[in-house]
């Protein structure tokens, strides 16, 4: 069986451990509880008639006191960035994490989700500011872990990157 | 022998002071290194490790099996041991689960001790809800700051939209009396902000100079219809009172504690000084005109140039460029002409763009 390391990253509270619990056990819960140091799941999936193992790094948010270990993406075969709709400051930490990875991991196949769409309306990031990861070739798929909406897309979409 | 430990010889806690004590009151596993990916355990196994180790045994075990997390580590802890360094290096903390859904904080640290590779595991416990508790109460405060500052941002620029309306409304009063229209004092600004744009400006800097560039003739509310509407060439004396649309617009604008009324102060005053001095209100030159304003000439001649008016034909662009070229000799700044023709897509851009859309305000 084909198994995959992918890693969630991006700011603080942007859900990415939300993401993984309604993506590996169909739960959401609201409250939010940071997350320190590292929680690995796994989850299988179909892929082309083929079984596939990813293996979902939830790799504590960054701020001003924590910062990405570069050993965390060790062995990864793509990776997610969460952005928080409502946050524009969780965009430019994004794209600083993505330069980051970039230059520590190389180019791998990489996804980013625009989390918290059911808060669509109090969305403070405007397309134009997505555009130039569009043009990169990324893509951008909103998401929300509380309405289950693009999340399985999100981790397909990425699983698809990494062939078979 | 007098005893060197901390505690008063008669208070001593009764403590079991062996090593098997010490580690399984740290909730620690002491493991070994047999090779590259084996590692045998020193030490009694805490209950939680023996959910884990059931299936590897104690002696042989591949830890980054085990604990995936390890995979990430065991290159820097190679290291380490490799280099025979002093102290410990920490893995950093992770989640594992166990089989009964039980959530452990686990860290593991590598240490080189009487020639031995050393690998210690440890469960944080009490340890690591204090750190999450912690960081928790940081990032509560952090979010709630955030929230503050984008609450201030999105008011600041509402306010911002609001001047810019007023401002465009100003401005709109003085093109019905003459024959500039509405769309020329947005292109203005837009123009204006492009080469702002262009230069670096900061951000406010950019969106003051859109705002501002507009009103650079919004002295002319002061002129008299006989002589702003006259279809013929005005005289002397008509020119001297036409000019002074330069000084009443600055007055109109000055002394006020608004950096982007300071800013169309300045330019209404000076959009008609020109490069080499010729021009008025005071005849000054070169970098001494305000650079606000001989952005502001510049773009309102090729806009003036390349639009039709009731009492002209429009240029083309290609002959408005060759006579502004001309105009650097004399009127305008060379440089800025220079940086103007650099980003003339833009500037196309900006001139289709606001002639279809009839009614655009800037959008952010």
């Amino acid at each position: 069986m084909i198994q995959k390391k992918i890693c969630l990253l991006g700011s603080f509270s942007v859900g990415k451990t939300s993401l993984i619990r309604r993506y590996v056990d169909s739960l959401f819960n609201d409250r939010y509880l940071t997350t320190v140091g590292v929680k690995i799941d796994k989850k299988q999936l179909q892929l082309n008639g083929q079984e596939m193992t990813l293996m979902i790094w939830d790799i504590a948010g960054e701020d001003a006191f924590t910062s990405i270990r570069t050993a965390y993406l060790r062995g990864m075969a793509g990776y997610i960035i969460v952005v928080d709709g409502t946050r524009p400051q969780s965009l430019e930490v994004a794209l600083s994490i993505h330069q980051m990875v970039q230059e520590s991991a190389g180019d791998l196949p990489v996804v980013f989700a625009l989390n918290k769409a059911d808060l669509k309306h109090q969305w403070q990031i405007d397309e134009e500011k997505l555009l130039p990861l569009r043009q990169q070739g990324h893509a951008v798929i909103e998401t929300s872990a509380k309405w289950d909406q693009g999340v399985n897309e999100l981790f397909l979409h990425l699983a698809k990157q990494f062939g078979t | 022998m007098s005893c060197s430990c901390i505690w008063p010889s008669n208070s001593a806690p009764d403590m079991d002071f062996s090593l098997p004590g010490l580690f399984g009151a740290l909730d620690m596993a002491v493991f070994l290194r047999r090779d590259a990916d084996s590692f045998s355990l020193h030490t009694q196994p805490p209950v939680w490790l023996l959910l884990y180790l059931h299936q590897t045994g104690h002696d042989n075990c591949s830890l980054a099996t085990v604990f995936p997390y390890l995979s990430c580590f065991m290159e820097d802890a190679e290291q380490h041991w490799q280099e025979q360094r002093p102290g410990l290096l920490p893995s950093g903390s992770w989640i594992e689960t166990d089989a009964f859904g039980n959530e452990l904080a686990l860290e593991a640290s590598a240490l080189w001790v009487d020639g031995r590779a050393v690998l210690l595991l440890q469960n944080l416990g009490k340890k690591y809800i204090d750190e999450v508790s912690q960081l928790q109460h940081l990032r509560n405060g952090l979010l709630e700051q955030e929230k503050l500052e984008n609450e201030v941002r999105r008011r600041t620029l509402k306010v911002k939209q609001r001047e810019e309306e007023i401002a465009i409304k100003l401005v709109s009063l003085t093109s019905y009396r003459d024959e500039e229209t509405g769309t020329h004092v947005k292109r203005i600004g837009l123009y204006a902000a492009a080469m702002a744009k262009a230069m670096n400006w900061p951000d406010q800097q950019v969106d003051d100079i859109r705002i501002a560039a507009p009103m650079h003739d919004i002295g002319k509310i002061g002129i008299p219809d006989r002589i702003l509407l006259k279809k013929g060439k005005l005289t002397d004396t008509e020119f001297a009172i036409m000019k002074r649309h330069t000084e009443i617009g600055a007055k109109m604008l000055q002394d006020s504690n608004i950096p982007v009324l300071r800013m169309a102060a300045e330019i209404a005053l000076r959009h008609h000084e020109k490069w080499d001095g010729s021009g008025y209100p005071h005849g000054i030159a070169g970098e001494d005109i305000p650079i606000t304003a001989r952005i502001t000439s510049i773009v309102d001649i090729y806009d003036a140039l390349v639009h039709e008016r009731v009492y002209k034909k429009a240029m083309s662009e290609k002959e408005a460029l060759a006579l502004m070229q001309d105009m650097t000799r004399s009127h305008l700044d060379p440089n800025l002409f220079q940086l103007f023709l650099e980003i003339l897509p833009v500037m196309r851009r900006i001139r289709q763009e606001v002639n279809e859309i009839d009614d655009l305000l800037v959008s952010y």
